[in-house]
């Protein structure tokens, strides 16, 4: 599904994403420090050039920017491992904190402290949202 | 757990390779069978295959998962799981020994879906998308496989047993046979990553290193190698031998292509591997079955090597894969040991003199040259080579030679000694292993008489080769990218000639909108209509019709069970 808009996008910030993404594309490119300096001193000029240009001509210039991009992107772009898109991304994964609640009483009874500690905190929890948000409406606790 | 099961398979991998020799040296095979149940005259018998072959294979699998296992100590230290991971890669052998000792299709079928089941468990480890993209791309690669041997299951009822071995010889001119062959052929090309299979064994990187090591690059990848190998009197005598000579040369040369765009330091060594798997099958469906063997043994040592090593450098780059992210002298000063093992089984895969991958590939390149094949195959064979040594330069260029390219705070170290001994056992089996297995399994040299220029194409290949990814990557003229340059060719040669595409997106659209235009009109249309909802409806009516005829009279419903007792009464005793 595609992204769904969430806000209106100013010119000056889809020209910075634009320029970023550029940046990371000739990263992929072009692997070797000095030669991706040179490119992107380059690329940056480009950019300069077009600066003071009026609204208009600038959303044309844009727009051609953008399909430049899609068309020399890198078939394999360069990602951190760790971020998305990368390789070793969310390969430790974290069960929700609701799945304990879900253990069996002879489970829970093996950490007596830990389960009795959670239950005063989601009591504590609890007061404190009512405190700041008001008590729910009765016809949101269940199914109608 | 993993010291445990170290020194159990070391010990039964030496046991089984001193097995090995004796029954090579005495010419023995046996052929144990075990009557599991009797009844009258039918009997259910379990059967065991020993021969050399065998023992050899099964002695170098439990060696590699021994060392695998040993060096997974480390590396999946930081891991919650690692017990669950053990559990699985000793199952994955256990069924590996299953598929090698059975001589017939149904064993070698609990062998063959426990191999694909397990690998997929394997895959799916690390339960981020990626994972589970990957293994269900393997998973499903593999079920084709599995059903093409069911399939020769149902066709093997012909002959009374599944006993291929006694049928082979015998029945090798008959239709069911070739049947039989052919759908073998198809479930070996399914678990070899053969063209058009090909798509899953790149994806599979996204496995743990140790299962690379040795699930994708010795073991599971060479099961289908190893069931041909057993069939190869159905590929010499037939057609078959020349569709799989023409796939698996395109294979060679499609990955050996990829390799060089290519720049995830797994996936290079994934393309290398699906590259060598080509190599094997093409020079066994030329009928040299005991080329293809050696092959695969020297294969499994070195490339095995090679997986633990670059398990070493991702770790120390805190597991990113990229080669354009590792930097040059980086890896060779700060990280001498595992460069040096990176290096010499580098070397073997391109068929450095003396070194365990130069008597495999020298010898299967000589013979290519003195037989009787085409211009095309002959040119695939050794552009490949020669494609194998160019990558091979280029990794070394990226990770070692370059220039420094990694990013800050990363501590570079070779302080890892549990792994380090796991490399160095196959460290010595990749220098000392081809020799000892030339020695071992040809009784007698091939007498291969060739021109000179012939001879020494091998080596010139390797050389031009050699050069050419090295100073390819390393030049920079006008500061020009070369791929970049050429955008188009380098996107279809780096992404596998967009197979993966055409055999995943490619191929599902129609089948898919077909099955939902049969969900739609059978399932949920006209089996509800004749099935459940009108037998729901005609129930309800005839109830609802009945219960008019009681005009809501108790006594007449329970008259009417008396009415229908007697009608029963008076039918029965008619």
């Amino acid at each position: 599904m595609a992204q769904v808009p969430l806000a209106i996008v100013s010119h000056k910030r889809q020209v910075c994403s634009l320029y970023k993404r550029a940046l990371r594309n000739l990263e992929s490119w072009y692997d070797r420090r000095n030669v991706y300096r040179y490119r992107a001193v380059q690329l940056r000029a480009r950019f300069d050039e077009n600066r003071s240009k009026d609204l208009g001509e600038g959303i044309r210039l844009l727009a051609c920017g953008q399909r430049e991009l899609f068309e020399t992107r890198h078939f394999q772009p360069r990602n951190f491992a760790n971020s998305a898109g990368g390789c070793a991304f969310e390969r430790e994964v974290i069960p929700p904190d609701w799945v304990l609640d879900y253990w069996h009483p002879l489970e829970k009874a093996q950490y007596p402290e830990y389960f009795a500690k959670r239950e005063q905190r989601k009591k504590e929890f609890v007061t404190w949202w009512e405190k700041q948000y008001g008590k729910p409406d009765p016809k949101d606790l269940g199914h109608h | 757990m993993c010291s445990i099961s170290f020194v159990n398979l070391i010990s039964m991998s030496l046991s089984c390779f001193l097995l090995s020799l004796y029954f090579l040296l005495n010419d023995m095979i046996y052929f144990i069978e075990w009557e599991l149940v009797s009844l009258n005259s039918m009997s259910i018998v379990m059967t065991f295959l020993f021969d050399w072959m065998s023992l050899l294979f099964m002695s170098f699998v439990l060696m590699i998962s021994s060392l695998v296992i040993f060096y997974s100590k480390e590396y999946m230290m930081n891991d919650n799981h690692i017990n669950r991971f053990i559990m699985l890669v000793l199952m994955f052998v256990l069924s590996m020994m299953l598929l090698i000792i059975s001589p017939n299709l149904i064993s070698i079928l609990l062998g063959w879906d426990g191999l694909g089941l397990v690998s997929y468990c394997l895959v799916i480890y690390f339960q981020n998308i990626k994972s589970y993209n990957a293994g269900m791309l393997t998973a499903l690669s593999n079920r084709i496989g599995d059903v093409a041997l069911l399939l020769s299951i149902a066709w093997m009822l012909n002959y009374g047993s599944w006993n291929y071995i006694f049928y082979l010889e015998i029945m090798q001119n008959e239709f069911e046979m070739l049947m039989i062959g052919s759908l073998v052929m198809l479930a070996a090309m399914t678990k070899s990553a053969q063209i058009p299979f090909s798509s899953w064994l790149p994806a599979a990187m996204a496995a743990p290193t140790p299962v690379s090591a040795l699930v994708h690059s010795s073991t599971l990848v060479t099961a289908g190698v190893y069931l041909l190998i057993r069939f190869n009197i159905i590929l010499s005598t037939s057609w078959l031998g020349q569709l799989m000579l023409l796939l698996s040369g395109l294979t060679m040369f499609m990955a050996g292509l990829g390799a060089n765009f290519e720049f995830d330091l797994k996936k290079i060594i994934a393309l290398s591997t699906l590259s060598q798997l080509g190599l094997m099958m093409s020079i066994l469906s030329m009928g040299f079955l005991k080329l293809a063997m050696f092959h695969l043994l020297t294969h499994a040592l070195f490339k095995a090597l090679l997986f633990m090593c670059a398990g070493a450098i991702i770790h120390n780059m805190n597991n990113s894969q990229d080669i354009r992210l590792m930097g040059g002298l980086s890896i060779g000063i700060h990280m001498p040991l595992t460069s040096a093992c990176f290096n010499v089984s580098n070397l073997a895969l391109c068929g450095m003199p003396f070194l365990a991958g130069f008597y495999s590939k020298d010898m299967i390149l000589e013979i290519v040259s003195i037989s009787n094949v085409n211009m095309f195959s002959f040119f695939l064979y050794y552009f490949s080579t020669g494609l194998t040594v160019s990558y091979s330069f280029r990794l070394v260029y990226y990770s070692m030679t370059g220039d420094l390219n990694c990013g800050s705070l990363n501590m570079l170290n070779d302080e890892s000694w549990i792994m380090l001994r796991g490399m160095m056992g196959l460290l010595i089996m990749s220098i000392i292993g081809g020799s000892m297995l030339n020695w071992l399994i040809f009784p007698f040299p091939y007498m291969i008489c060739l021109p000179i220029y012939m001879k020494l194409l091998t080596l010139f290949v390797c050389i031009v080769g050699g050069l050419f990814g090295y100073l390819i990557s390393l030049s920079n003229l006008f500061f020009l990218n070369k791929s970049l340059f050429m955008y188009n060719l380098s996107t279809f040669l780096g992404s596998m000639w967009f197979m993966p595409y055409i055999s995943t997106y490619g191929m599902i659209f129609y089948p898919l909108n077909y099955g939902q235009l049969v969900v739609k009109s059978f399932d949920q249309g006209w089996s509800e209509y004749f099935g459940g909802q009108h037998l729901y409806q005609k129930l309800s009516m005839y109830s609802k019709t009945l219960f008019l005829m009681h005009n809501n009279s108790l006594k007449i419903y329970l008259l009417l069970f008396v009415f229908w007792i007697l009608i029963l009464l008076i039918l029965l005793f008619l």
